[in-house]
């Protein structure tokens, strides 16, 4: 697996994908600066640091669209997102103009910034927006291939680079935006995953087999358009699933995943999520991860304490 | 003052039961130019890759860029016979994906700005001479992403941009301490005052931009008076968005006459 960071490769996508396509353009909100160095030496004209005015920069983005242009905004989630979703609503979405939002910060990853540098309603509010596509590649190769099935089509796409990779290497043809990847085949309980938790999804269920859980457990890298077919199938097998997803627990892929298996009958949910709460303890992202349940551990207990296997 | 154009809009609204005749009247001489002297544009073709672009931030002044576009032939006569109806085109605010002509889907204010910058930044790249002109309205110079915008262009160096500021008065009404030509000199552009709805002053304006691809961008204060021609609606008053009767718009049509 690289060490890569998910923003090293991000900045090494551009430039590879910038110097064979000279219609992709590069803004950023004074962050990445000197990692996209390399983009901006090689595509001259097409790097932009605009400074600290998201909403202007999200609105510039589609006009450059409209011209024909593929651009990608890059800076930190809830400066874009959140103050920058008029701009996201009205500019490119209602305006039928594609274009790119690469965020860092996801969730809590600016653990010690505290809320105002948080974004964990993000999937919540894009999902209400049509014509968005919701990302969160979670791997360096996820994100580089990904960005490249994505980047050109008509669709606002918004990519969450996590601070944190998941760690593990999917042979790139099993890569496909809106196909959930299946990491494990199980018959009793479906655990549904999105983002860097997938490594403690997959620890998890080496503790769960011991107690008689038999795991199905499906990565999510495209949280818009969702595989609902894979998870329809995978639930109506179990009737038992567990989402989980670092995201409010309202409005994110839980809500998704209810609504696909809204026909099925008699199935069990629980959701491992953020609950309606700020996050406004400090500490590192893995103390954050570890007063919210996001651990291995946390998952067999919420597992355990939520699901019988004989019902 | 174009008198045809505003009759042209008086009647839609009383059609279509719904419109800003006053904020149409205040920019209709404005685009009425715009598009007979100084864009080019083939309006068979909408989206020719050589247009001049306008666009129209104060997306609640659409009317008068509808009778515009009919004019030119962007838009029927059963276009806006048909506005604000079920079955028609044209709403309240203009949506570039069901409107000929019209190159944004603008109405919440501070929009047209900064999209028109990143069309600028766009065709600047790709070497194109295309002109771009962009209305906004003084009141919408409140918001902040105007002047984000404008710092952006300057520093950028669009001088490819040319924004028309429908200068009347709608802003003083609440912020009177404002010197509207003195800010956007501050932000770099070349500024430039005229009556919005005099031919002569506004083409001799218009003639003085010198559309460069590298250089400060430009900016036209139009002078203008909101619902100019007709005495009953000129002002800040209850006829900003409201429907003549039958009595008022014999009255308007007589001060049209």
């Amino acid at each position: 697996m690289s060490n890569k960071s998910m923003r090293q490769q991000f900045a090494d996508t551009m430039l590879d994908i910038g110097q064979k396509d000279d219609q992709l353009v590069v803004l950023v909100g004074d962050i990445s600066h000197f990692i996209l160095q390399p983009f901006a030496k090689a595509c001259p004209g097409r790097y932009y640091n605009i400074g600290i005015c998201e909403p202007t920069i999200i609105s510039m983005a589609a006009g450059l669209s409209k011209v024909k242009m593929h651009p990608v905004i890059h800076t930190i989630a809830p400066f874009l997102l959140e103050r920058g979703f008029e701009q996201i609503k009205l500019d490119f979405c209602y305006q039928q103009l594609g274009g790119n939002i690469i965020t860092v910060g996801s969730a809590f990853d600016y653990s010690n910034l505290g809320c105002t540098h948080h974004c964990y309603g993000d999937f919540a509010l894009l999902k209400t927006l049509p014509r968005t596509q919701i990302l969160y590649p979670s791997s360096t190769s996820e994100f580089d291939i990904l960005f490249r099935q994505a980047y050109q089509n008509d669709f606002l796409t918004v990519y969450r680079l996590p601070s944190e990779s998941h760690d593990f290497h999917f042979k790139p043809a099993d890569i496909k935006l809106g196909k959930g990847i299946k990491i494990k085949e199980g018959n009793n309980l479906t655990i549904i995953v999105t983002g860097p938790h997938l490594k403690i999804a997959v620890a998890a269920e080496d503790s769960l087999k011991n107690s008689g859980w038999d795991t199905e457990i499906i990565y999510i890298h495209t949280i818009k358009p969702l595989d609902e077919e894979m998870v329809f199938n995978s639930i109506k097998k179990t009737k038992k699933v567990l989402v989980i997803e670092e995201h409010m627990q309202s409005g994110g892929l839980g809500d998704s995943v209810l609504r696909a298996i809204k026909d099925i009958n008699d199935f069990q949910f629980e959701s491992l999520a953020i609950p309606d709460m700020f996050v406004t303890g400090y500490g590192t992202y893995q103390d954050h991860c570890n007063t919210l349940g996001f651990t291995k551990d946390g998952i067999v207990s919420k597992i355990t304490t939520s699901f019988n296997k004989e019902s | 003052m174009n008198t045809r154009l505003r009759k042209k809009i008086v009647d839609m609204v009383v059609e279509g039961k719904d419109g800003h005749i006053p904020s149409a009247f205040s920019i209709v001489d404005i685009i009425s130019i715009l598009y007979k002297d100084f864009l080019n544009f083939d309006s068979k073709k909408p989206l020719w890759e050589d247009r001049d672009y306008f666009i129209l931030s104060k997306g609640h002044g659409c009317l008068a860029l509808y009778v515009v576009l009919k004019d030119h032939g962007f838009l029927t006569e059963n276009d806006l016979k048909f506005f604000c109806k079920p079955e028609g085109i044209l709403g309240e605010h203009p949506d570039c994906t069901k409107v000929p002509g019209a190159e944004a889907s603008t109405g919440s204010l501070g929009h047209g700005l900064p999209f028109a910058v990143g069309i600028a930044l766009g065709l600047k790249i790709q070497g194109k001479k295309n002109k771009i002109y962009v209305l906004v309205g003084d009141g919408e110079c409140h918001e902040g992403t105007i002047w984000e915008a404008a710092n952006v262009a300057n520093n950028l160096q669009l001088g490819n941009l040319c924004v028309i500021v429908d200068w009347n008065g709608s802003a003083a009404q609440l912020m009177p301490r404002d010197d509207l030509p003195a800010k956007w000199k501050a932000f770099g552009w070349n500024a430039s005052v005229t009556d919005g709805h005099t031919e002569k002053d506004l083409k001799s304006a218009l003639n003085e931009i010198t559309f460069k691809a590298e250089g400060s961008p430009s900016v036209i204060l139009a002078k203008t008076v909101k619902g100019k021609g007709v005495p009953l609606i000129e002002g800040h008053g209850p006829w900003h968005h409201r429907i003549p009767n039958k009595e008022e718009y014999n009255i308007i049509m007589e001060a049209l006459s």
